[in-house]
């Protein structure tokens, strides 16, 4: 209990100096014209689709699209986290603090992911106008909506790691999108070969795998898992790279 | 004499360096414990290893009681506001936070009047108190303050120091500096520092009377001719006399260095007042730490 609590304080303190800075309200700004936009522009198109449904037309690719995007805007917001810290010299201050490195890296994570979740929210008015043209398919949407959120999970634990790595916000921003948009090409540069277990074995190893499973309403297991362990092994880098300080 | 720190033997390597050299001193409980060196002399090192920042190579330290720790940068974060700030340093370091003491740190190190403002728009010298307040905050037997005066103006560096004396009551204080001037005012104790390696520890009165072997006299004339410079060196036996014109000012200087330990100020200025000479400035030569790591090597 008192170990939540002490991450909690973090987070809290995190949160409320991220709201008090211009950065995330721009890009939320920037994020819901650009979904805004493309959700206009789908839903349009699919007045002239009749073969497809709703879920079809809109929902998926919509979500396909919110979780692109999220692959730009996450090392946004994660890469201050332990690069601002290092370059105001404060990382030191949370270090010989009571707060575990585990806890600091907890606290950092939950106050990263609220802060794109927020953003995230600024979407559920989508499903909102949807339902008043009689849209009924809301296990999708909520499976979607779990999918995104696990994703969103994923590259902020990856931005986490980036930004411990240096004290530069750029170089972290831009690390964290290599690596995330990197892992996606993955899955084209296997289309390349010929081998059907190779491809197999790269294709689970990549987020839009798992992801498109849930924009489809399918919740499988080992997505589950995937997910988990995804955030684990980025946790334990991180938490190498802030013990790499008493190497 | 309980003891607040001790250290015995400490190293500390750098891959191809040597930052501290078997180093080994005590500090007293309840004293100000001057820690003096040149820039990269390892006084920030040393003080990263006894808050437990940075492991140690090998060696060891004993460190009585929690630590405060104001590292050369105070961390602090620019867009809280100063009582936000306390309060959250408080609740990471202590877990329960209780809000009289934060008052209480607050009035002790002068914030009370700033409480509600951003730190990032404060002044050094406020940026600096703060960083002291996050160290005393959760009330710490010992506070190791890294050069805490660093680049304050005469106004900051003053109030600094009334600080410190005030800690001094309830802790003990353990500051780098590389003024000479801030040790003399404050400590009991000092320990020098230079390259990694330990020149010399102990009560400051012992240290400085060992070294003031003979004092340096620096006075300002308006004439002294070579017949006046004879006859000071006969009359009071000074070691040496330099002369140099100041041609900016049309006066001359002196430089006299005495023998011996014999305090001979009162007499030289009765005799440079003399009308023939005209003493203007007289002053005692005041050893920098730079002249005292010399003269420490010789």
């Amino acid at each position: 209990m008192i170990y939540t609590k002490k991450v909690m304080i973090l987070a809290r303190k995190e949160l409320k100096d991220s709201f008090s800075s211009p950065l995330i309200y721009v890009l939320s700004g920037l994020f819901s014209l650009m979904m805004g936009w493309l959700f206009f522009n789908y839903l349009i198109q699919s007045t002239q689709m009749t073969t497809a449904t709703m879920t079809q037309g809109v929902i998926t690719p919509i979500f396909g699209n919110i979780n692109f995007i999220f692959i730009f805007l996450c090392p946004l917001i994660t890469m201050r986290s332990f690069a601002e810290e290092k370059k105001q010299y404060t990382l030191d201050l949370l270090l010989r603090s009571e707060l575990s490195e585990m806890q600091i890296i907890l606290g950092k994570f939950i106050s990263n992911v609220a802060m794109v979740l927020f953003m995230l929210s600024l979407t559920l008015l989508f499903p909102l106008i949807l339902s008043f043209s009689g849209y009924s398919d809301w296990g999708v949407v909520a499976s979607s909506y779990m999918g995104i959120v696990l994703s969103i999970m994923a590259y902020t634990s990856v931005g986490l790691f980036c930004s411990s790595l240096t004290d530069n916000q750029i170089v972290a921003s831009l690390l964290t999108f290599c690596i995330l948009l990197g892992s996606m090409l993955m899955v084209i540069s296997v289309n390349a070969t010929n081998n059907y277990l190779l491809a197999l074995i790269v294709q689970y190893t990549t987020i839009p795998f798992h992801y498109e499973g849930f924009t489809r309403g399918v919740l499988k297991s080992y997505s589950f898992v995937y997910f988990i362990c995804y955030l684990v092994f980025f946790f334990l880098l991180t938490l190498k790279s802030l013990q790499s300080r008493k190497w | 004499m309980e003891l607040a720190i001790e250290i015995k033997n400490l190293c500390k390597s750098y891959p191809g360096r040597m930052a501290l050299d078997n180093v080994s001193f005590s500090v007293k409980k309840g004293s100000i414990h001057g820690f003096l060196g040149p820039n990269g002399a390892g006084k920030s090192t040393t003080m990263k290893i006894l808050s437990g920042l940075i492991p140690e190579t090998s060696g060891q330290y004993i460190v009585n009681g929690k630590v405060g720790f104001l590292p050369e940068h105070p961390p602090v974060y620019p867009n809280m506001s100063v009582y936000d700030y306390l309060k959250f340093v408080f609740s990471i370091y202590a877990g329960a936070v209780n809000e009289a003491r934060i008052d209480e740190v607050m009035s002790k190190t002068g914030l009370t009047d700033v409480s509600s403002r951003l730190i990032g728009n404060l002044s050094k010298g406020y940026q600096q108190r703060v960083g002291i307040a996050q160290a005393i905050i959760h009330s710490p037997e010992i506070i190791i303050l890294d050069e805490p005066t660093v680049g304050l103006d005469p106004v900051a560096i003053a109030d600094i120091r009334a600080l410190i004396l005030e800690l001094k009551k309830e802790h003990t204080v353990l500051f780098s500096s590389h003024q000479l001037h801030d040790v003399e005012l404050l400590c009991s104790d000092i320990t020098l520092i230079n390259r990694g390696e330990i020149v010399v520890s102990g009560a400051i009165e012992t240290i400085l009377a060992s070294l003031k072997t003979n004092m340096v006299l620096k006075a300002r004339v308006q004439s002294f001719s070579k017949e006046q410079k004879n006859k000071l060196i006969s009359t009071f036996g000074v070691d040496s006399i330099e002369v140099t014109q100041d041609l900016e000012q049309k006066n001359t200087l002196l430089k006299i260095a005495t023998k011996g330990k014999a305090d001979i100020r009162a007499e030289l200025a009765r005799h440079l007042v003399d009308p023939s000479i005209g003493l203007l400035e007289f002053m005692e030569e005041r050893g920098d730490l730079e002249d005292l790591f010399k003269r420490m090597h010789e």
